[in-house]
C-alpha cells in the first residue's frame, strides 16, 4: 500500500485540507452551538411536550454530527465502514418493518451482498461494485427458492431485491466517493445540503404552502415547501460545489444548477418514498432508535436515492478517484 | 397472487431498551445467530463436561407451539433444555425467565434477549395480562416456552409444587406440554455456588400432554398444573 492510499484510507491530518471541509464543519458546529439559543427563545410559548421533543432532537443531532463528521474526517476507511453500517442499520430497518427479516436466507443474502458492497468500495473495484448488483438479485431469487414455497415468492424476492438495491446498491455510492482523493467536502456537501433541503421544504411548506403536493403519500408535503426547497438548495449546492470541482467540466453555472436541482429534487423522493412504504405498512415510524426522529431510515431516507443520482452525474463530468490506485486488497 | 403476507416485527415501535424486556420481540438475523451460536456451544460444553445424556428426544413433537416443563434446581436448567432441542426449533424457543433476575438492568436484559432469547416473566406482579401475551405468542407465533412451573429454583433440591401460570397457557387449547425431568444440574450448581461442577447431568423428556378439554379458569389450571406435576415426578422416579 503506496502512501497515497495510505493517506487516503487513514489519513487524518488531512482532514482538513480543502476549505470547503472547514467551511461545512464550523457551520455544523456553529449551528449546533446556537440551537440551544433557538430552541430556548421560539419554545417559550409551546408546550412541555412540544419543548422535549424539540431537545430529544437537538441532543439526537449532536450524536449524529458527531457520528457523521468523525469518520468523514478520520479517513476514508472510517468513511466506507460508517457507510456500511448506515447500510446495515437501514437494512434492519427496513426488513424489520416489511416482516423480510422472517425470510432468514434472503436477508442473509442481502447482508452477505451489503458487506460484499464494502469490500468492492474498500478496494476501491469498481467493476466489482458494478457486477454486485446484477449477482445479488440473481442469488436472492435463488435464495427464495429454498423454502419450497411459491405463495409468496414474488413478494419475498420483491422485497429482498428492493432492500438490497436501495441500502446495498443505492447508499454504498457513498462509499465509492470515499474512494476520490478529495471525498471529504463531497460527502460533507452531499449529507448538508439534503438535511437543509428537508429543512427548506418544512419552512417554505409552513409559509407559502397551500397546495398539497401528494396527500395520500404525505399529507404534510405542499407544492409551495417542494419549490421553495428547490429554489433555496440550488444556490447553495451550485456555489459549494462550484469551490470543491472549480475548473473542472462540471463547474459550470449550468451544470452545478443541474447538480443543485438533483440533490433538491431527488431528496424530496427519497423522502416520499419512505413515507409511500410506511404508508402502505400503516406506520408512523420505522424504529424508535433515535429519540425525537424515530427510526434512521426516518432520518436518512433523502439520502438514500440522492446518493447514486450525484455519485453518477458528477462522475459524468469528472471521473471520481482517478489516479487512485484500484484493487488495493484483492490485487496484492 | 396471493395477498400480502409479511406483517411488520411484533415489537416494532418499542425503543431498544424495551425491545429487549417485551413479550413482542422477535429475534432478527444476527439474534439468530447468536442464539444458534450459544447452544450449539452448550451442547458440546455439556456433552464434555457434564456427559450430558437426554432420553426420550423422540417424544418432542415435530414443530411448535409446544411447552417444555420441567423442575428448576439451577441457572443451568434452561441451558440444558435449550441446548437439547434440534437447532431448527431453537430460533422459535424461549425459556421464561425471572424478570427481576436476568432482566433487571439493560445489560442483563441484552444478554438475556439476545443470546439466549429469554423472555421475562416479573414474579411479583405478573398479572393476567402478561400470560395472556405469552399465551398469545405460543399460539400465534407457533413458538416453544421453556417453563420451571415451581416459580423459582428450590434450595433444597427436592422439587416443590407447580404454581398455576402454566395452566393459564395451555388451558382449552391443543398446545401440548412437555414433562421433562433434570437430574444432576442441582449438584452441578446448586444456589450458593457461581460456578458448575462438572457433575453429570440427566435429562429425560415425558410423553406430551394435551389439555384441549380442561377449563380455562383457577380450577382448571390448578388441574394441569397437577397433571404435568406427577409426570415430571413420574419421570424423576424412573
Amino acid at each position: 500500500m503506496n502512501n497515497t492510499m495510505w493517506q487516503r484510507l487513514f489519513g487524518f491530518r488531512h482532514a482538513f485540507d480543502d476549505r470547503v471541509t472547514i467551511v461545512l464543519t464550523v457551520t455544523a458546529v456553529v449551528l449546533l452551538s446556537v440551537t440551544p439559543l433557538l430552541i430556548f427563545i421560539t419554545a417559550r410559548k409551546t408546550t412541555a411536550e412540544k419543548r422535549r421533543e424539540l431537545w430529544d432532537r437537538y441532543r439526537s443531532w449532536i450524536w449524529l454530527s458527531l457520528c457523521i463528521l468523525i469518520p468523514i474526517l478520520a479517513g476514508a476507511f472510517w468513511t466506507i465502514l460508517a457507510v456500511a453500517t448506515l447500510s446495515l442499520l437501514s437494512y434492519r430497518e427496513y426488513a424489520r418493518i416489511t416482516g423480510l427479516f422472517r425470510e432468514r436466507t434472503i436477508s442473509f443474502i442481502v447482508v452477505i451482498g451489503i458487506l460484499m458492497i464494502t469490500f468492492a468500495e474498500l478496494d476501491n473495484w469498481y467493476r466489482l461494485f458494478v457486477a454486485l448488483f446484477p449477482l445479488t438479485v440473481a442469488l436472492v431469487a435463488i435464495g427464495g427458492l429454498i423454502p419450497d414455497q411459491p405463495k409468496g415468492y414474488i413478494q419475498r424476492v420483491g422485497l429482498g431485491v428492493l432492500g438490497f438495491a436501495l441500502f446495498g446498491s443505492a447508499l454504498g455510492n457513498l462509499g465509492n466517493i470515499a474512494n476520490d482523493w478529495n471525498y471529504r467536502p463531497i460527502l460533507l456537501l452531499i449529507i448538508f445540503a439534503v438535511e437543509l433541503n428537508d429543512i427548506f421544504a418544512y419552512i417554505c411548506g409552513h409559509l407559502f404552502g397551500h397546495r398539497k403536493f401528494v396527500p395520500n403519500t404525505s399529507p404534510n408535503k405542499t407544492v409551495g415547501g417542494a419549490l421553495g426547497a428547490i429554489i433555496l438548495t440550488t444556490p447553495l449546492v451550485a456555489v459549494i460545489a462550484h469551490f470543491i470541482w472549480s475548473d473542472s467540466a462540471l463547474d459550470n453555472p449550468i451544470c452545478l444548477a443541474g447538480l443543485g436541482i438533483i440533490v433538491s429534487i431527488v431528496g424530496q423522493f427519497g423522502d416520499l418514498m419512505l413515507s409511500a412504504i410506511k404508508r402502505d405498512l400503516g406506520l408512523k415510524d420505522t424504529a424508535k432508535l433515535i429519540p425525537g426522529h424515530g427510526g434512521l431510515l426516518d432520518r436518512f431516507d433523502s439520502l438514500i436515492l440522492v446518493a447514486p443520482a450525484v455519485f453518477h452525474y458528477v462522475n459524468y463530468f469528472v471521473e471520481f478517484g482517478a489516479g487512485q490506485p484500484q484493487r488495493i486488497f484483492s490485487g496484492l | 397472487m396471493e395477498p400480502w403476507q409479511l406483517q411488520p416485527a411484533g415489537d416494532t415501535g418499542l425503543t431498544p431498551a424495551e425491545r429487549f424486556r417485551s413479550v413482542r420481540r422477535e429475534s432478527g438475523l444476527l439474534e439468530s445467530l447468536a442464539q444458534q451460536t450459544c447452544f450449539s456451544s452448550l451442547r458440546i460444553y455439556f456433552a464434555i463436561a457434564h456427559r450430558l445424556s437426554i432420553a426420550g428426544c423422540e417424544k418432542l413433537p415435530e414443530h411448535g407451539p409446544f411447552v417444555l416443563a420441567a423442575n428448576h434446581c439451577s441457572h443451568l436448567d434452561a441451558l440444558v433444555l435449550g441446548a437439547a432441542l434440534r437447532p431448527r426449533h431453537r430460533e422459535r424457543t424461549f425459556p421464561i425467565a425471572a424478570g427481576d433476575v436476568f432482566f433487571q438492568t439493560v445489560a442483563v436484559s441484552v444478554f438475556s434477549a439476545t443470546v439466549l432469547n429469554a423472555l421475562p416473566m416479573w414474579r411479583k406482579n405478573c398479572g393476567p395480562h402478561a400470560l395472556a401475551e405469552l399465551r398469545r405468542k405460543l399460539q400465534e407465533e407457533k413458538a416453544i416456552f421453556i417453563i420451571f412451573p415451581e416459580g423459582g429454583r428450590t434450595r433444597t433440591g427436592s422439587m416443590m409444587p407447580f404454581k398455576h401460570g402454566l395452566g393459564m397457557l395451555v388451558a382449552e387449547t391443543n398446545v401440548p406440554v412437555v414433562p421433562c425431568s433434570l437430574i444432576g444440574t442441582f449438584d452441578a450448581l446448586p444456589p450458593n455456588r457461581k460456578i458448575p461442577r462438572p457433575v453429570r447431568i440427566k435429562l429425560i423428556i415425558g410423553d406430551p400432554l394435551d389439555f384441549p378439554s380442561t377449563a380455562n379458569d383457577r380450577s382448571g389450571w390448578s388441574q394441569i398444573a397437577k397433571s404435568v406435576e406427577s409426570s415430571v415426578r413420574r419421570l424423576a422416579a424412573q
